[in-house]
Formats: C-alpha cells, structure tokens, sequence
C-alpha cells in the first residue's frame, strides 16, 4: 500500500532539515528569541515561542487579531496557548471581547487530534488545529513564518505521525488515553517501517508550489478531494486562503474523520485484517459527506455584553464564513431592537431577520411574553397590535367554552366516565411533579399548579384523540411560566403541540421517526461513533429519548430551557435543529463514549447525568455548524413529516387504539 | 470481600404512572422520599450493594415510565432482568387491576428463558395514605392474586414513610439472586466463594 510511504515526518525533508536543527539552542532561532526559563526544572517550560501569529475572525482580510503563540512544557505535558497582544494589534473593528473570545488558553496535546499545515503560494502558511472532539480552532497564520518548526517541536515532546491520506495532516497521539494508545501500536508498526525505508523522502518532500496538494489529491486513497466535490464546489482559489477557508475546513474534517474511522475500524477488526483491509480501504474511500469545523472557545455569559461580531457590509459573505465555525452567541433580543422590528402598526417587517435575531442570541426574559407566541405562530407575524388584541379577546371565549366541557362534569357523570376520571387522575399525578422547585410552582395548593392541570385538561378535551401524556406538563410549565394568562398560555401550547403532538402518539410513531433520523444523521457527521453504537447495541439511540420527548427541557435550568426553546421555536436553518443538538452534545462526549467503551446501560445512565453538565451556547454554536455542514446530505436524512414539522391537518394523526384508555 | 468483581443482578420495577416506583426506587437506595421527583420520562436505573452469605452483589434497579403509551420501549429495558417488581397503588383500582397486563408485557418483552419460574414481587404501595382508609383494595384480595399467578411474593410498603421497603428489595433481591444461571457463579474471578453458593437454591421464605 502506497500510502505506508508518507507514514511519517522523517520523510518530510524540510521537516527532517527542522528536525535536526532542533535541540535546546535551536529555539533562538524563532525569530523572537526569547526563551524563558530554560533550566527551570520546575513549572512551565516555554518550548517553543512565535509572536505575530494571526487569525482572521471574518473573511476580511483587514480583520485580524495578532497574538503569541506558545508551546509549554509542563509536568511532562505539552499545551498549546495563543493569546492576543493587548492594545492596538488588531483592527478597530474588533473588540477586547473578541480577543478574549478567541484566546487560547493552554490546551493540553492530549485534547488535540491534528494538526494541518497550509503553505498557500501566495500568502501566509497558517495551520488548522482540531481537538479530539472534532472542534477546531481558526485558522493561525503564521506572518513570520515558522510552522516546520512549529511542527517539529510539537514532535519533540508530543507523538505525531503524518496522516496516510495527506501530508499536510499531522495527527497527534496521546499515550495516556487508552482508545489512543492502542490507535497508536496499531499505526506504529507502518510508522516504523517507514523509518526503515528512507528512500521515500525523496518523493515526498515538500516541495514550494502546491505540487504536494496535488499529488494527494491525484492519490488513490484521497477522500478530500471527493468530499470537495460532494460539495458542490470544486476547490480552486489557492492564493486566497480566507476565501478558501470554508472548503480546507470540510476538506481537513473529512480527512480526520476517515482517519477515526480508519483506526476504529482497525480495532474492531482485531484479528481478521489480512484479507478485509483493501475491501474495508474502498469501502471507507467512497465520497463521504464531511463537514463541520466548529470552535471551541471560552463564552462569555450570553446575558450581557455586545455582539462579539462587527456586522459587516455584506451579510452572505459573512454567513458563508463565520457560520462554517457555528457564529459567537449574541445578546438576547432586547425591547429597543424589537420595536425597530415592528411597523408602525405593530406588524413585524421582515420576520426572517427576527427569526434570524433570535435563533443567535434569544429574547430577553420581559419580552418573551410578546414574542412566544409570534415564535409558536399563533399570532401571525404581519398582524397589527390590534388584530392581535382582537385575536386574544376571540381565543379567550373559544377558551372558555372549551373548559366548560370538563367543568361541566358533574360527580355522577364523572363516575360514569371512566376516561375523564383516569385522565384528570394522570394529569393531577402529573402537575404535582412539574417543576416544583421553582418558586412559580411551589408549595401546597399553588394557584399556578391549578393552572397546569386546568390547561392540560381543556387541551385533552381540545384535541380528545391524543388526550394526555406523560411530559406535556414539562412542556405546558415554561409557557405558562411566560405567558401568565391561562387562555394565552393554552393556544400557545395549542400551537406547540401543532409541532410536538406526534411526540406523544400511542404507536410511538413520531418519537421513532426522530430517533432514527438522529441515527442517520450521527451516521453521516461521525460515522465511528455511529459504528461503535451499532456494535454495542446501542443503535435505537433511546439514551436520547428524554432529550427529544420534552426538548431537552430536564437537561437544563428553566433560563436555558426558555432559551434553547426560542432559539429551535425559530425554525431558522432547520426545522431539525434539535436533531442536530442531539448530534452536536453527542459528538462532544463521543471520546468517553467510545474510550470508556460504554455499553447500553452506562450509556444510558451517563446520559442521564448530564443533566445540568451541558453547555448551551458552544453546543448551540455546534449544532448550528453542523447544521451547515451536513447540508442537503443531512436534510435528506430526515425523512418528510419527522417532528416537529409542520403540521398535517389530518384528523387521524392520532389513531384511538381501542384498548388504550388514556 | 472475597470477589473482586460482583455479579449484577438486575431488576425492573414496573407499574402505573403514579403508584411511587421512582419513590420506593429512592427510598430503597437512597432512604429518601421526596414530593418533587418528576414523572419519569425514558428510563433509569440506580444500582446498590448489597450482601448475601459473605457475598457482594450490584443490584441494579431500573426505573421506567408508567404511562403505556411509553411501553414500547420496554423491550430495551427489560432484556437480563433478573426480577420484576409489580407496583400498584392500593388507593387505585385501576392500578390493581393493571398488574396483570404489566405481568403478560414484561414476559413478551423480555421473553426470559424460564416464563412460568420467573420471579416477580408485589407491592402495594402507599398505605400511609389517609391511615389506610381510602384503600380500594385489601391486602386479602391482593394476596389471593399472587396466590392465583405462582405464589407471588407480597409487600405493602410506604415509599414516603419507608415502611417495608427494605423488606421488600431484600426479598427481591434474593429471588434476582435465584435467578441468576448456575454458571454465573462460577465466573472465574468469583469462583473462590462459588462452593459456599451452591446451597443457596431456597430463596427468601417471604
Ligand atoms: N402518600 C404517599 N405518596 C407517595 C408514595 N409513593 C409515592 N408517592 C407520591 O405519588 C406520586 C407518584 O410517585 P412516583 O414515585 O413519581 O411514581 P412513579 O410510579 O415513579 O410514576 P411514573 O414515573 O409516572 O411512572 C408522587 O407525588 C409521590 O410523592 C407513598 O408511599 N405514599
Ligand atoms: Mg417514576
């Protein structure tokens, strides 16, 4: 096999003339020359040093943050820091914030996965580093140059082997993570035989042109070139590397990915490799569909602060960039940028770009009473204030007399009503145990818990065939908690089970169809992952049912929930977005999922128990990236009528089983 | 402890939404009783420790929705269980009456290799309620059911006064135990205390 060849750095010539040059002398040669505590034996140790190493957060080349990049050595560990000069090296445009967004803070070798170095023709090398989890950070353009000896000190002190699919990929081993290490006593008898056969440098040396990025997308086990196409968009500007950005970064994870699930495969392949490998090898190498880079880096609380992104002049051109990494959260919608959304009449102008508002940063807790019920459509967006008033004056009445058919039951009938009686038996059972801990809710005849059961018992008479279910209450309680008023509350309810009401149908139909389309979509975003549920009987993805019943609403305090709601209520990019969390918290957890090899039932238990652990705004940022990446490949995963979308006016969506009383 | 590694047994608890199994679960593991659990949506499991003749095992209890539409998901729950534990509200008829349906589901679903032997336990849950006078179905009656379907164990418990409930999960405990295949104990880690289980076939006397 062709590819045992480029198996390692000592091939790279211009890595092996950095390599020799390496030693403790050497780092004077960084063009900063200043190397801290070199006898220290105790703390950190500055291993390597670069200053000017440059992101470009937009796609506008006059948008630059200028920083030092770092290795430090410290207790037998190496990490990586990038931080942002203080002062004036960066564009006005770009905030403290920013900077802070960006910075990173000493990330450890064993989080990373890769490296990929970029050496354009024209411009600045830079490299992409990707974080064992799948995120990535931005791009570091190295100004000063300086990357092979980058690459080689990273060598020095962490394992790195050249990526089999390109040479510009280095992937990093970490020794101490048992899934790692065995990854790694796989690849190294390649590595070593490689080390035997130094011929092969010759070939493979970096050449100054792309001559090298060519030849491996020539190559017979390339896998990026095929995404690229699968893209739609063939790769072509090498001298615009911010242009291009977009398509090295699906290239770079379409390359990662292969490479898990290369290894992944190894390792359930055991002992059986002889006659499966060139089989396996075509069977991996048919066109994925890759995707996704997303940034991981510290958030500010969403609460406060300004827009940690310009807007800039031309909104596609900054969607096609920024979104390719899942945009910075923004501050909630707050009442002075509403009202420039409304007419003078009260309708909403443009009610994509609300939407669009509020899916990246939320509503402001005062004005959500306002927006929710925009969000769940039961107020239209181009109704005046006062046909809106008039619209809540008519539902008030509808309400009512929809409850006087339960409060009209009088105890003799009631006893002759079995389904009435069992029913408002579930739902009392139910409100009782619905976010009791919040003060709205607390205490012994709480006025607001009365609420809930009254709400919930007019909708089981309102649409009688899907009845009550078990998480409705989990649903009900935010709206109520928001709206206050009962009948507001119920058509905004009304209308979220208009998305959700198949959640809870008898056959299960809807939560299947969910499931499996989460299946299909981890399926395409991290197919080792996928490979390993399968294989451990995980593949009915029920550990996330919770999740999707009652979105998400026992995985986070009441603030996120309400938040999160909003934000997936938008509809903006996907109908799915929900699916596409489940995804994004999935593939964040995916290495202790597969390195502590979980089976069902811890699976299960630990998925459970993230409740309250899951970060809302970077997992937001993730579904969204992923989101995008997926694409058309991953819209086509989820089949036509899949929960939440929008609803079917068909009477039978919820067929009565005859023996099924509730 | 003689074995390092203990042998799981597993148990299900089962029943209509409301009748406490998340309560008598918490009770059991934790001696707790709180009124702000949440219905439970999917399922759960907690699992304790507990001691038989020198022996450890890891009883793993799990939780699931009671509301049938949920059922359907049984099937990935309910496979290797060792025991089902059978709640119902004694305040409930229709709790009562549910049981054997939720008897018949479990057996489809987790199609244990011996049905007919298969142990299951009864709890007639929350008997504090109201000093026992708003009770629709008597303890005799109750009996008399177990007695009908293979002499099943019986409890009246109170998940919220704690009444029975250790009782109850000793007894269910020892029938996962007498469940479990012969050749389970003879795994090679446990097999120094193997001999001393073989005698062990009588089960609890509840
Ligand atoms: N008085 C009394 N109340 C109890 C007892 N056990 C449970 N409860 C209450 O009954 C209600 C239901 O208890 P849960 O333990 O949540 O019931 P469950 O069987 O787990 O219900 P699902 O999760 O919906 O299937 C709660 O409000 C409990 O506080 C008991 O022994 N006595
Ligand atoms: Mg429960």
């Amino acid at each position: 096999m062709i590819e045992t060849d480029i198996n390692d750095l000592s091939d790279d010539a211009d890595y092996a003339a950095a390599s020799r040059q390496q030693g403790p002398a050497s780092f004077n040669r960084s063009d900063s020359g200043r190397r801290s505590s070199s006898g220290e034996t105790e703390g950190a140790e500055v291993v390597y040093l670069k200053d000017n190493v440059t992101i470009h957060p937009t796609q506008y080349a006059a948008d630059w943050i200028s920083g030092r990049l770092k290795l430090i050595k410290q207790a037998g560990s190496l990490f990586m820091t990038w931080i942002p000069y203080k002062g004036q090296n960066s564009n006005a445009r770009l905030t403290e914030k920013d900077k802070n967004l960006y910075t990173i803070r000493a990330v450890p070798f064993s989080d990373i996965k890769s490296i990929r170095r970029h050496n354009p023709p024209i411009g600045w090398q830079y490299i992409i580093v990707v974080l064992s989890s799948g995120l990535a950070f931005p791009p570091l353009y190295f100004y000063n140059g300086g990357v092979k000896e980058f690459l080689a000190t990273v060598k020095q002190h962490a394992f790195l082997v050249r990526s089999a699919d390109d040479a510009n990929v280095f992937v990093v081993n970490d020794f101490q993570d048992p899934l790692q290490k065995t990854l790694s006593s796989l690849e190294l008898p390649r590595a070593v035989s490689v080390a035997n056969s130094p011929s092969s440098s010759v070939a493979l040396s970096e050449s100054p042109s792309s001559g090298n990025q060519e030849m491996t997308e020539g190559g017979a086990f390339n896998g990026s070139a095929a995404s690229v196409r699968q893209n739609g968009t063939p790769r072509q500007k090498h001298n615009d590397p911010a242009r291009d950005l977009h398509m090295q970064v699906l290239e770079k994870f379409s390359l990662v990915t292969r490479f898990a699930r290369e290894t992944t495969s190894q390792l359930f392949r055991e002992s059986q490799m002889d006659g499966f490998l060139a089989s396996e090898r075509r069977r991996y190498d048919q066109p994925l569909v890759e995707h996704q880079s997303l940034v991981e880096h510290p958030e500010s609380p969403d609460s406060n602060g300004s827009p940690k992104t310009p807007v800039p002049a031309d909104p596609l051109e900054f969607d096609k960039m920024s979104l390719v990494w899942g945009k910075p959260r923004q501050p909630r919608l707050g009442l002075e940028e509403w009202s420039n959304f409304l007419d003078s009449e009260g309708r909403v102008m443009d009610a994509n770009a609300l939407k669009k508002r509020i899916f990246y940063g939320g509503v402001e807790h005062n004005l959500r009473r306002e927006l929710w019920p925009f969000l769940l459509e039961y107020h239209p967006y181009d109704s005046t204030f006062a046909e809106r008033e008039y619209l809540v004056a008519i539902k008030k009445l509808e309400y009512e007399t929809l409850k006087k058919q339960w409060q009209s039951i009088s105890h003799a009938q009631a006893r002759r009503f079995t389904k009435f009686r069992e029913r408002k038996g579930l739902i009392d059972k139910d409100v009782v145990r619905t976010d009791r801990s919040l003060s709205f809710y607390d205490g012994d005849d709480n006025p607001n818990v009365h609420l809930l059961r009254d709400i919930l018992l007019t909708y089981s008479f309102y649409n009688f065939d899907l009845g009550y279910c078990q998480g409705m209450s989990d649903l009900l309680s935010p709206i109520l908690f928001v709206m206050k008023d009962e009948s507001e509350s119920f058509w905004c309810f009304v209308s979220l089970m208009e998305r959700l009401g198949p959640n809870f149908s008898r056959d299960q139909s809807g939560m299947h169809s969910q499931l499996f389309a989460l299946s299909k979509l981890v399926e395409i975003l991290d197919s080792p992952l996928h490979n390993y549920f399968q294989q451990n009987e995980c593949i009915n993805y029920f550990f996330c049912f919770r999740w999707i019943l009652i979105q998400f609403k026992r995985e986070f305090d009441f603030d996120r929930t309400m938040l999160l709601w909003e934000v997936l209520w938008t509809r903006y990019l996907s109908e799915h977005l929900h699916l596409y969390f489940c995804v994004a918290i999935l593939k964040r957890y995916r290495n202790k999922i597969i390195g502590e090899q979980m089976d069902f039932d811890t699976l299960l238990k630990f998925i459970n128990e993230l409740s309250g652990q899951i970060d809302l705004n970077p997992t937001l940022r993730d579904a969204e990236a992923l989101c995008i990446c997926a694409g058309e490949n991953g819209a086509a995963c989820i089949p036509p009528g899949t929960p939440p979308s929008l609803p079917i006016e068909d009477a039978s969506v919820y067929p009565q089983l005859e023996d099924d009383i509730l | 402890m003689a074995s390092r590694r203990r042998m799981l047994l597993k148990v299900i608890i089962l029943g209509d939404s409301g009748v406490g199994k998340t309560s008598l679960m918490n009770q059991y593991v934790n001696r707790k009783f709180s009124n702000q659990y949440k219905a439970t949506i999917g399922a759960d499991f907690l699992t304790k420790e507990v001691q038989f003749e020198d022996r450890l095992y890891t009883l793993q209890i799990w939780d699931t929705a009671g509301q049938e539409r949920f059922q359907s998901l049984g099937v990935a729950f309910y496979r290797g269980a060792d025991c089902c534990v059978l709640v119902y509200d004694v305040n409930v008829m229709k709790s009562f009456e549910n049981l054997n349906n939720w008897r018949e589901e479990f057996l489809l679903q987790a199609s244990p290799s011996d049905p007919e032997n298969f142990p299951f336990i009864v709890l007639g849950n929350k008997v504090d309620i109201d000093g026992g006078n708003s009770r629709v179905i008597s303890e005799k009656k109750a009996k008399a059911w177990c007695a009908s379907k293979g002499n099943i164990p019986y409890f009246e418990t109170s998940a919220k006064e704690g009444f029975n409930v250790e009782a109850a999960f000793q007894c269910i405990a020892r029938n996962a135990l007498k469940n479990e295949p012969e050749e389970e104990l003879y795994l090679p880690d446990t097999i120094d205390v193997s001999g001393g289980q073989q005698q062990r076939s009588t089960g609890c006397e509840c």
